[in-house]
């Protein structure tokens, strides 16, 4: 037991344990400026979750992600399954939705600052604009991939609309969507930050914003840190949720 | 499977057999309806100087001939094209070396993974602080965000090279760099595509989020010097110069991994 858990996780800890050396001596040897050991960083990010601060922040943050990322999978995911069924739709909408999940939505960023301001909805709006998309995009190309003899073999033996979705549509597109999911996931923390950042500063981008024009540099690697192990932590749970519907797939 | 390669390229459906099952009409239909939506809905209910179709397409001559339109588009695609090629030669290098070697896999594949789930924009306040409000910010931005998609992708190609090819290979007494040039590079060669198409898009994005950051001359500092103006039209035809070049990666890299690598199928696609 101990024995093949040392085999499979020991070189993850060992390589761990040597980066934290790293990231310590290469702190202790450089200027206070530009780098922080390990340690400090640990020390700060304590004092910010002592103060409330960290919580407080991190509240905000999530709530502005949630709201966004809930947004689009509520009009991505109804909007994907209805292009899948409907195919003139589809191929009429199918080019504009691979143009806008290939442009930087950032780049829109400005204007939405412009035209809405500095409230919590303009900043939904970027989370939503950043995550909507890779749902859409790959929940066609689920629908793409959906073999047209299966639906006409359906019809043929008169299978009603809903065992028609049941049993060939959702199976076929949902592994796809939820590719899309795990995408989505991974870009609404982007646009997360980004909205924090370049909107009204708030939560945990203003956390980062914050240490630095303070020139705190631990503050801004313990906030790095933690944003970090977030973005970790919430990329394996889109991979669970993709895995856990792309059994088949493979 | 691991996640960078999942969103590989889908073999697109031909042009051809597309255009002849009538796919053109509903794609004009639905573009035209969309800008006439856009037009009406701005014409209607917002302030004049929001960007809408018609005053934009009337912006395109006048920005594309603009000198400082044309520096910060010089600036930008200059940056994005310097990062990317470093992004290219180290990232390749450090995926070769985790696709075929599991120790040094093992060593840094953690730290990998980790760095391409963090969002790469948290980097801009350390980077301004490393870098100072200058190109090479920008630079380090567009790095840190296109390179672990290349290198998660090249170790992922490295490490599905077929055996029974490298056995071949060994057993007529092949030196590593043979091996290396004639048997792992051309086998990884769709997944350090699909790895470049993943990776030039997140580099255009680090460029502009850099440039709003910093405020450095380029196309993103373009688009957000003009929208905080008013000039919505003319920033506007910056975005869609940015949308341009996503799309074309898009289309250059799947089209590429098409016309050289016809063999290669992700998955089938019918339909």
């Amino acid at each position: 037991m101990l024995n093949s858990y040392i085999r499979r996780h020991g070189p993850l800890w060992l390589s761990l344990v040597a980066g934290i050396a790293l990231w310590e001596i290469a702190g202790r040897s450089t200027s206070r400026a530009f780098m922080v050991p390990f340690s400090e960083t640990l020390l700060r990010l304590w004092q910010l979750m002592t103060r409330g601060e960290f919580i407080a922040q991190f509240l905000d943050s999530a709530q502005l992600f949630l709201t966004g990322f809930a947004l689009a999978l509520i009009v991505g995911a109804p909007l994907g399954l209805l292009l899948a069924r409907v195919r003139t739709l589809r191929i009429g909408v199918e080019p504009y939705i691979m143009i806008l999940y290939a442009t930087p939505m950032v780049a829109l960023i400005p204007f939405i600052l412009s035209m809405m301001g500095f409230g919590f909805a303009p900043k939904v709006l970027v989370v939503f604009l950043f995550s909507v998309f890779p749902i859409l995009y790959n929940t066609v190309e689920g629908a793409r991939s959906i073999k047209p003899e299966l639906i006409e073999v359906a019809k043929s033996y008169r299978s009603t609309e809903w065992s028609l979705w049941r049993e060939v549509m959702l199976p076929y597109t949902l592994p796809y969507m939820m590719t899309g999911v795990r995408q989505a996931i991974g870009r609404a923390l982007v646009g997360m930050i980004a909205a924090e950042f370049f909107l009204s500063s708030t939560g945990l981008g203003q956390l980062i914003m914050g240490a630095s024009q303070d020139f705190d540099t631990a503050g801004v690697f313990a906030s790095i840190f933690v944003i970090g192990l977030i973005g970790v932590g919430l990329t394996r749970l889109g991979l669970m949720i993709e895995q856990h519907f792309a059994r088949w797939r493979q | 499977m691991t996640q960078a390669t999942i969103a590989a390229p889908a073999p697109a459906e031909s042009k051809v057999s597309l255009l002849a099952r009538g796919a053109l009409v509903p794609r004009l239909v639905t573009g035209l309806s969309i800008l006439l939506l856009w037009e009406i809905v701005v014409r209607a209910f917002a302030p004049a100087y929001v960007a809408k179709p018609s005053t934009v397409v009337l912006a395109i001559p006048r920005v594309i001939t603009d000198p400082s339109f044309l520096q910060a588009l010089g600036a930008t695609l200059l940056a994005v094209a310097e990062g990317l090629a470093i992004t290219i030669v180290l990232g390749t290098v450090i995926g070769l070396l985790m696709g075929r070697s599991s120790a040094v896999d093992r060593v840094i594949r953690v730290y990998i993974n980790g760095f391409n789930a963090m969002p790469m924009i948290i980097v801009l306040p350390l980077f301004s602080l490393w870098f100072g409000y200058s190109g090479a910010a920008r630079i380090a931005t567009i790095i840190f965000a296109a390179i672990f998609a290349i290198t998660m992708n090249v170790a992922d190609g490295a490490r599905s090279v077929p055996r029974e090819y490298l056995e071949v290979a060994r057993s007529f007494r092949s030196d590593r760099w043979r091996v290396l040039n004639e048997i792992v590079l051309p086998a990884s060669m769709p997944y350090l595509l699909a790895g470049f198409r993943l990776a030039a898009g997140r580099a255009l994005i680090g460029a502009v989020v850099a440039e709003f950051f910093l405020s450095i001359g380029g196309l993103g500092y373009y688009i957000l010097y003009n929208s905080r103006s008013y000039h919505h039209n003319e920033a506007f035809v910056g975005v869609l110069l940015l949308a341009g070049f996503g799309v074309g990666f898009e289309l250059l890299v799947n089209g590429a991994t098409r016309r050289f690598m016809p063999w290669y199928r992700r998955d089938e696609k019918s339909g």
